[in-house]
């Protein structure tokens, strides 16, 4: 059944800072990119690595419209597993080296500051 | 070393066959010798084949102009193989190739397998201009199923790119040959991108082919080896494998994305494996892959694969489980190799458990794509 917890407050996770916590029995990671909140569980889908553990960065990608060199983009946007450095989209949860898959994202919203994420 | 047996193809016609099912070959090889080439090459590389041509050859390897340089290990009589070995004219080929029941097939050359090993650019370039003239006007001149893959050098990406646009519209060039044997830089290397432009917009498919040499360029560096059995199945296989992680390396399929690329004369067992492998590593290192937007084996999946030499084990169902590990129902290709020591006669496709729609589509309808051929099959 779907639950929904209190995960911290707006002003303790600013822009570009991200936090793991247990919630439910789970760890998860909550993530502030670009003042837009997004929560997605701390697995990663290669090994079971503990992936909101890693590093936010952007990423590389090389496509025509650049000339085929490489650009750096999505900065904020992506999180590492520390295993075996695995990429994932947080805001959509795809994973960038096999864009088929996905680690499942949770719901945020924020009422008076305070951040609630659903588990279902 | 070569030696002059007649045909030992007669009644070898495959049984099972369908009648009415036509079978393409996508890897003959004509005999190129330095000397049919003298009056199709320019000056001043027309003097050197004319010294070349009084050269001893030995099988697929001749000094200045097929250095095979794999002279160190003792060679046995009745070791490989005791037939004819080349085929010295479009009419004695051709009656091989009906012998073998193949209706079209693509020409590929002898000696020039080795082009790549030759360092100075413009004599190679002048000798791939010869082969291709001389292919084009003696071997590809009549509507009976002969088709051809113009050579493309790799020492001159600008020169092939021209050579391919020259021979594009010719009715019966059907593909482009990369010499895969001592190349270097492997054909990942962005010099190559006019070749794969040209091709991309002439709509000529491209099929990498090693051959057997000992050189001191990865993956032919095989002096540890003291046998042609090592030598052999590296300088084939390893060498589409070099080629393959190449072009991956800098994105070719994905930069070019309408281009065709086969691979030939390394079986395909190597296809599975390497595909692994890369979406392995690929997990880990996609950043030093910047061009690719999926998983290396989606491109896999889309390249070609010839048959020949094909694995036989003893269990040829396992042979299916292969194809089915990268979708080679729909990319492999049927290739003999004749008249080479290890050709591979279509009774050996047949062998595989596959359904008829499959057999099909590995004896004509995958070649039939990857060649885009015009004419009614």
């Amino acid at each position: 059944m779907a639950a929904e917890y209190t995960v911290g407050r707006t002003d303790d996770l600013p822009a570009g800072t991200h936090k793991v916590l247990k919630v439910g029995g789970r760890e998860i990671g909550v993530f502030n990119v670009g003042g837009s909140y997004y929560a997605i569980p701390s697995n990663c889908l290669h090994q079971n690595g503990p992936l909101c553990s890693g590093s936010v960065s952007g990423t590389i990608e090389s496509r025509a419209e650049t000339g085929w060199k490489p650009a750096w983009v999505r900065e904020g946007e992506i999180i590492i597993c520390p295993w075996h450095t695995m990429e994932f989209d947080i805001t959509t949860g795809v994973c960038l080296a096999e864009p088929r898959r996905r680690i499942p994202t949770y719901k945020v919203t924020v009422i008076d500051s305070e951040i609630k994420v659903t588990i279902p | 070393m070569s030696n002059v047996k007649e045909s030992t193809l007669e009644g070898r016609a495959p049984k099972k066959l369908p009648k009415g099912d036509k079978v393409i070959d996508v890897d003959v090889h004509a005999h190129e010798t330095p000397a049919a080439l003298i009056p199709y090459c320019e000056m001043p590389w027309r003097k050197s084949l004319e010294l070349i041509s009084k050269a001893p050859e030995r099988y697929l390897d001749i000094p200045f102009f097929a250095p095979q340089m794999a002279v160190w290990s003792p060679p046995f009589p009745q070791s490989g193989s005791e037939r004819r070995q080349v085929v010295t004219s479009a009419s004695l080929v051709r009656k091989d190739l009906v012998e073998l029941v193949i209706d079209i097939d693509v020409f590929f050359p002898d000696k020039l397998l080795l082009l790549a090993a030759l360092r100075d650019g413009d004599y190679a370039t002048a000798v791939a201009r010869a082969y291709n003239r001389w292919l084009v006007d003696e071997w590809l001149g009549e509507d009976n199923g002969m088709k051809g893959a113009i050579v493309a050098p790799s020492q001159n990406p600008v020169a092939a790119a021209e050579e391919i646009r020259r021979y594009a519209g010719h009715k019966h060039v059907a593909a482009i040959y990369l010499p895969s044997c001592c190349v270097d830089p492997l054909y990942g290397h962005r010099s190559y991108d006019p070749m794969y432009e040209a091709a991309q917009e002439t709509d000529l498919p491209v099929l990498l082919h090693s051959v057997t040499a000992i050189y001191p360029v990865f993956p032919f560096n095989l002096n540890g080896f003291t046998t042609m059995f090592s030598a052999h199945i590296a300088s084939h296989g390893l060498s589409m494998v070099a080629n393959l992680l190449s072009i991956m390396e800098t994105g070719v399929p994905v930069r070019y994305p309408k281009l065709r690329i086969g691979f030939s004369e390394a079986g395909i067992g190597w296809v599975p494996w390497i595909m692994m492998r890369m979406d392995k590593e690929y997990k880990e290192r996609r950043r030093e892959l910047p061009f690719l937007t999926d998983l290396p084996s989606t491109y896999v999946r889309q390249m070609f694969f010839a048959t020949q030499p094909i694995e036989e084990p003893e269990n040829m169902k396992e042979m299916a489980t292969i194809l089915s590990l990268f979708g080679g129902e729909k990319s492999v290709m049927f290739a003999s190799d004749w008249p080479h020591h290890d050709f591979d006669h279509p009774n050996k496709v047949l062998q595989i458990p596959v359904s008829p729609g499959v057999q099909r589509d590995i004896l004509c309808g995958n070649a039939a794509r990857f060649l885009n051929l015009k004419e009614k099959i």
